[in-house]
């Protein structure tokens, strides 16, 4: 029973009222670093533009090691406790779900979940066991659990294949580019999760106990739970991505376990910037493009990709995106951290 | 008496107590320690000599490193960790490259075996035990009767303390690096013969040494010298009673249950 | 009802040191007590044990009848017990705002504030209390020395504690920033707050508190109120020397 000019009204408000809203989520949108959605994008789209499976398998590996470097970067980035075995949840993941699609047929859209929860719970007991451990103590558990594993595949060699490691696995889906396009969700959902999870109250008390646990214990922060809780979800990502990888190559292999592949995921992180999730990410897929364009030496690609490693940690050792002149730049600044929160716009009393 | 093998690591422990975060580089130059020993040895007979010359480039190289790559950022032990560890990793490959991924193979200094009431022993293991009753003292009284050895001492407990007492920390620090990795070196060389010489090998004398500091606790020599005793033993027991593949693992086992189970020893040490 | 807090028979040592021999005594609710004695003398010691980051020899420490001994920290902070740090050091690389929204995400405050927002939403008023409101967005490095201590105390105080431990509030503040403190401290008393200090700036000390326990070589060795205290002959010499006149009291 509204007159037609009501009616309008009733329009023009509920008009406005949504304009109202979505600039208000546009506006908290921003807090979260743009760079990421770009990256994201970009892999995603490239694909459909190429068209090359080469370039896709490419990307496809880029992903994963995003995914590697992110996970690694949930735990270490914000609690400064350097994890050093960190191939123990890829490569035990990827063996897991191996092992469970040739040996007892489960399809990889069970074993891949069920292997990343198994590093989940791993995940859980490691970080209860090494608890208390600071510094250089922290880093060689680390190390030690994930060398155990690495013994393992060799001692159990009947289960594992040992140095063969396990062959035929079933692959992820019909072809590369939907292989592709399956870990590239992942992968966006992995950011986004881990984007939420750094700036929720999780972050938030992993910094504190970062800066000074006693103080945070002081505030009635049980920090034994949620240092657990960052090392099992930084495992079972990592699971996530050690089982796709496993699956993505129908192959695993002890290397998938080995001291260097927790220290290449390190210098990842590290050097795309340790405790921002979007530093990882970029590390992880460019450094992964360079390893790719050093095949034309491929007799020396190793070497050379570990060396400029070695050199671009020495140089940037807060990583790329924090470095000086990205700090500097109020534009960039934004573009790779988010707007900062300067006028509460996300806290109204 | 295969255990006897084991006491050279421990040397290694034990300057891990002083220096803590240059351990890290051990890893790296027990690898390269082999390979220029092989590469040098393959001149002949010459075998002593390569392998003071391996000592001492091992050396020097450890010392570069530490003055060029380390000296600014020690105080942040993040960075010295990923730093050595990497570094280990990339002579690791640079050691594939060369030789090869599945290894080569050194003499021994002393050809053969020899019996002992039943058991079999290779003649150049024997010379671990002299060698490291020589090495050992020299090394305490280096540390406690010398100045420099003091000084070592000192900032091992207590780095910005002797800083304000006028100690001269770098030269300290960097002379322990410079003894660290010589002695690994030594440790390597002399063991190259009687064990596998494979690119990889540095993850696992690094987790032993470690296991063998926190075993003895970390800043004690006389500690890490039991220490390194009893893991040997251990693993010897593990190796005849268990399965012999197993051996590696008690040094791993070990470090979990030892900080897991005393880690009261350990909460005292903060690093800032 | 009985005292707020108990400490009976506390000991402790560490290796051949007896840092705590035998110390008793209690704290009523609402009251103002102050802790004093030389350096080394063991109070902070004392309060580790009170907050529970290092477990006694023996003894009892009892918050409101129930025995908190060998309770995590985060435990007897959520039981109402809270202390300050000596060394204020308090989560760098954060910003204030969210360094002191850190004590929102406690179990105490959920279950003390059900219908307040945790995070930042939630420490307003805390905020408006202590007179940092300008400075919330700054980084925590960026404080200075008094900035910091009322930070540490904020941080304190959002766990809304019933009785507060503040270990040497005052140490390295002007006598303006410290007269600010005083006033906050007696003003958070009157709204029910007990608090137990530690501190070495006498003056200000013996005019803030009802009752003074002296501490010396681990040992209590007076207790009363600050007008006996200082008059009392032990305390003098182990302790107070000529800061007698340092006091103005006597």
């Amino acid at each position: 029973m509204f007159s037609s000019s009501n009616q309008q009204e009733f329009w023009v408000i509920k008009h406005l009222e949504m304009k109202r809203i979505l600039k208000n989520f546009f506006s908290r949108l921003q807090i979260y670093p743009l760079a990421g959605f770009v990256i994201l994008a970009a892999l995603g789209i490239y694909p459909a533009l190429s068209g090359s499976v080469l370039h896709v398998e490419i990307l496809l590996l880029a992903a994963i090691y995003a995914i590697f470097a992110m996970s690694w970067d949930i735990l270490t980035g914000y609690t400064n406790e350097v994890n050093f075995g960190f191939a123990f949840f890829i490569g035990g993941a990827g063996y897991l779900s191996g092992a469970c699609n040739v040996f007892l047929g489960w399809p990889p859209i069970l074993s891949i979940p069920a292997s990343a929860v198994a590093a989940g719970i791993a995940g859980i007991l490691i970080g209860y066991l090494t608890l208390r451990l600071k510094g250089p103590y922290f880093a060689m558990a680390t190390l030690a659990f994930a060398g155990i594993l690495f013994k393992l595949a060799f001692i159990l060699y009947k289960i594992t294949g040992g140095e063969e490691g396990i062959s035929g696995l079933q692959s992820l889906t019909a072809g590369p580019i939907t292989d592709f396009y399956l870990v590239w969700i992942v992968m966006v959902g992995i950011y986004i999760l881990l984007i939420l999870y750094s700036r929720s109250k999780h972050g938030t008390i992993l910094k504190a106990i970062r800066a000074d646990e006693d103080v945070a214990q002081s505030s009635g922060i049980n920090t034994a739970y949620y240092k657990i809780e960052a090392f099992a979800l930084s495992g079972f990502l990592a699971g996530i991505g050690g089982a796709l990888y496993a699956h993505a190559q129908m192959h695993i292999g002890p290397v998938m376990l080995s001291g260097s592949l927790s220290v290449i995921v390190v210098l990842l992180a590290m050097i795309g910037g340790m405790g921002t999730i979007v530093g990882p990410l970029l590390g992880g897929i460019l450094l992964s493009f360079l390893n790719e364009a050093l095949r034309i030496v491929e007799a020396y690609r190793i070497v050379i990709y570990t060396g400029l490693l070695i050199v671009f940690i020495y140089l940037a050792p807060q990583g790329l995106i924090n470095l000086e002149l990205i700090k500097q730049s109020p534009r960039l600044k934004r573009f790779f951290f988010g707007k900062e929160e300067v006028h509460g716009s996300s806290f109204r009393s | 008496m295969v255990a006897v093998g084991f006491v050279l690591v421990f040397s290694v422990g034990g300057i891990l107590n002083l220096a803590h975060g240059t351990f890290y580089m051990l890893g790296a130059y027990f690898t390269f320690i082999f390979y220029s020993l092989v590469f040098h040895s393959a001149k002949g007979s010459v075998l002593i000599f390569s392998l003071i010359l391996a000592v001492l480039s091992v050396t020097a190289l450890a010392c570069l490193i530490f003055h060029f790559l380390l000296r600014r950022k020690i105080e942040s032990l993040v960075y010295t960790m990923v730093i050595t560890l990497a570094l280990a990793l990339f002579v690791s490959e640079i050691m594939s490259l060369i030789f090869g991924v599945s290894g080569t193979s050194v003499p021994s200094l002393i050809e053969g075996s020899v019996s002992i009431s039943g058991i079999k022993i290779i003649k150049h293991q024997l010379i671990f035990l002299p060698i490291t009753a020589i090495i050992l003292p020299l090394l305490w009284l280096f540390l406690k009767r010398t100045k420099i050895g003091q000084s070592i001492d000192a900032v091992s407990q207590n780095r910005i303390g002797s800083l304000l007492m006028g100690v001269d920390v770098e030269k300290a620090t960097l002379i322990t690096s410079g003894l660290s990795a010589a002695l690994a070196a030594l440790a390597g060389a002399l063991v190259a013969p009687v064990s596998s010489v494979v690119p990889e090998m540095w993850l696992f004398p690094l987790i032993k040494a470690f296991a063998i500091a926190i075993l003895g606790g970390m800043g004690s020599l006389p500690g890490s010298i039991i220490a390194s005793f009893l893991l040997g033993y251990a693993e010897v027991i593990t190796s005849f009673l268990i399965d012999e593949q197993l051996t590696e693992m008690v040094s791993l086992a070990v470090i979990v249950f030892v900080l897991i189970f005393k880690p009261a020893g350990i909460l005292g040490y903060k690093t800032s | 009802m009985g005292p707020l807090l108990e400490v009976k028979g506390i000991s402790k040592s560490f290796g051949g040191l007896q840092a705590l021999r035998d110390i008793n005594f209690t704290v009523s609710a609402g009251e103002r007590v102050g802790i004093i004695g030389p350096n080394g003398a063991g109070k902070t010691t004392l309060f580790n044990i009170l907050s529970g980051f290092t477990p006694p020899n023996s003894g009892m420490v009892l918050l409101d009848g129930q025995n908190i001994l060998g309770k995590k920290p985060y435990q007897i902070v959520n039981l109402g017990l809270t202390r300050t740090w000596q060394l204020v050091k308090p989560f760098s690389g954060m910003k204030v705002i969210e360094a002191v929204s850190v004590p929102t995400f406690s179990k105490r405050y959920k279950n003390i504030y059900p219908a307040h927002p945790q995070g930042l939403k939630g420490i307003n008023q805390i905020l408006e209390g202590i007179g940092l409101a300008e400075k919330i967005w700054e980084e925590v490095e960026n404080l200075n020395h008094s900035e910091l201590r009322l930070l540490d105390i904020s941080r304190a105080m959002a766990t809304n504690p019933r009785i507060l431990l503040l270990d040497e509030p005052f140490s390295g503040l002007s006598p303006k920033e410290t007269e600010k403190i005083s006033r906050m401290i007696i003003d958070l008393n009157e709204e029910g707050l007990t608090l137990l200090i530690i501190e070495h700036r006498l003056k200000e000390l013996m005019k803030l508190v009802q009752r003074v326990i002296v501490i010396h070589f681990g040992e209590k060795i007076a207790e009363g109120p600050p007008e006996c205290i200082i008059q009392d002959p032990r305390v003098v010499e182990a302790y107070l020397g000529e800061r007698i006149t340092d006091l103005g009291l006597a």
